[in-house]
């Protein structure tokens, strides 16, 4: 399980990048906002894994995680920033 | 002077325009170098949501993603490493359960996981494997762990009837009783549970599909190389002929249905003719001379003439000339007999060159399907002999076949997703 984990990790912080680069990230976010992104991304992935290892089994898991951390990366840091306004 | 001057200031002037329009020339590459990257990580991001969504959430998407890992499983016969390395811990125990044709051996794959909260991640499969002891067989196992890896709980079911490469309608009782077990073990409760036959397992796999104690609990009955009426094996298998697409076809069966039909339709001759036929038919043995075959009594001869093949011009008259029991063993093992009481869908799979049952046999069954308004499907391979995949396969084959037996496992498992 610690491997997948960590693949999950890794799934999600590839995706916090893409987001990135993509230009998904809030426009106040300049400084570093690229690590935030990363980190939002992983540990939405992890978070995502590990529901799907509860809803569905560890086969389902890596699906969930990875839209989940789509998901993460997109929502997230808008609602992070209109609490912060 | 002047001029040297000018000449310079001029020749400065046109370096930083040069500069100048690389420069715009560069940013706006770079922001078009944008315009194509942005929006295509955006459809990308998107798309990979959706079909992580999809794999996961929606009972179609579960039944593809299962059967996208489990069909590298089948066609290599070896388990891919990302169904490994992204599928359940399995967990192998044996288990029997008694029924009225002996005791029933089971052996039961699992997750080595807690139970999921959505119940249709996880469900069940019960395989008849058909003739022979067939637990330690490399491509059974491997299929049964891959199912496991998928989520779903499999157990294999082996009577001692199917140990003595024989077949009787009563190890029907025996089907029943492992579905009953499967259906009871920790966290199959309400669980949904399908049968996957093959060859001789697939009469088995109808009658206990179509009996009344789980005929509405079955989900679905996949068979696998098998037959629908035993009256017409014995017809090809006394021909060395098949009827199809129109004409007539050669066909040699394998000594192992062979075995198993000459246990079955010579229960009735005396222990000396069963011997003396067995003999002659096993693999090495020798055949009976005519003096051999004149001693035999007149259903023992149409036996043996129906085994070998010897008489194909004299088939009907020879199956009308086995005794009455055995007539009427013949119609009981029939999975045509059952057929309107099932009421689970049922897949049909067949390889086209099987030589151990004709392929024929799957296509009277779909026809009957068909007839019935039964839901079912039905697919032919080229790429099986009898049931276990062929090792020297082309690419043009794995990828025609694997479409086709992709669709048909979708289909299948989105039954129980």
């Amino acid at each position: 399980m610690l491997q997948l984990s960590l693949v999950w990790l890794l799934i999600g912080a590839l995706i916090g990048l893409l987001t990135d680069v993509a230009q998904l990230r809030p426009a106040t976010w300049m400084r570093l906002g690229w690590l935030l992104m990363m980190s939002i991304g992983a540990i939405a992935a992890l978070c995502g894994g590990w529901l799907g290892i509860w809803f569905l089994g560890k086969f389902f898991a890596t699906a969930m995680a990875l839209w989940i951390a789509i998901a993460g990366v997109v929502v997230l840091p808008r609602g992070i920033r209109k609490r912060s306004q | 002077m002047h001029d040297k001057v000018s000449n310079n200031v001029q020749q400065n002037l046109s370096t930083a325009k040069d500069e100048a329009a690389t420069a715009l020339i560069s940013e706006s590459s770079k922001r078009s170098g944008h315009k194509i990257v942005r929006p295509t990580l955006r459809i990308v991001l998107m798309l990979l949501c959706l079909i992580g969504f999809v794999l996961s959430v929606l009972p179609w998407g579960r039944a593809i993603a299962r059967s996208a890992l489990l069909l590298p499983a089948l066609v290599a016969a070896s388990q891919p490493a990302p169904l490994i390395a992204n599928g359940e811990t399995v967990v192998h125990k044996q288990m029997t359960v008694p029924s009225r044709s002996g005791t029933v051996y089971l052996d039961v794959y699992e997750p080595d996981a807690p139970i999921p909260l959505i119940t249709s991640a996880r469900s069940g499969v019960l395989i008849i494997p058909g003739a022979g002891d067939n637990r330690r067989v490399p491509q059974l196992i491997n299929f049964s762990e891959a199912l496991a890896r998928t989520g779903l709980v499999v157990m294999d079911m082996l009577t001692p009837t199917l140990i003595n490469y024989d077949l009787s309608a009563q190890d029907s009782d025996a089907v029943v009783q492992a579905f009953q077990k499967l259906a009871h073990l920790p966290g199959m409760e309400g669980r949904r549970i399908g049968i996957i036959s093959f060859s001789a397992g697939v009469p088995l796999a109808c009658f206990g599909s179509a009996d009344v104690r789980i005929r509405d609990q079955v989900a679905y009955v996949a068979v696998f190389g098998g037959y629908f009426n035993t009256q017409s094996v014995l017809r090809a298998f006394g021909r060395r002929a098949i009827d199809i697409d129109g004409k007539t076809e050669h066909w040699q069966p394998t000594a192992v249905p062979i075995l198993v039909l000459t246990n079955v339709i010579t229960k009735a001759f005396s222990p000396d003719e069963r011997l003396r036929i067995w003999k002659s038919l096993a693999p090495g043995g020798t055949p009976l001379t005519h003096t051999q075959i004149a001693q035999l009594s007149p259903g023992a001869q149409a036996a043996y003439q129906l085994l070998t093949g010897s008489a194909p011009d004299k088939v009907d008259a020879n199956i009308a000339a086995l005794p009455s029991t055995i007539q009427a063993e013949l119609s009981k093992l029939s999975p045509s007999r059952v057929i309107t009481q099932i009421r689970a869908p049922i897949f049909l799979l067949h390889d086209r060159n099987d030589s151990s049952l004709p392929v024929t046999e799957s296509r009277d069954f779909a026809a009957a399907l068909t007839r019935l308004h039964h839901q079912h499907d039905y697919v032919e391979f080229h790429i099986f002999d009898h049931v276990q995949v062929k090792s020297d396969l082309q690419l043009n084959q794995e990828l025609t076949d694997g479409t086709r037996l992709f669709t048909i496992l979708s289909e299948l498992l989105f039954t129980v997703s």
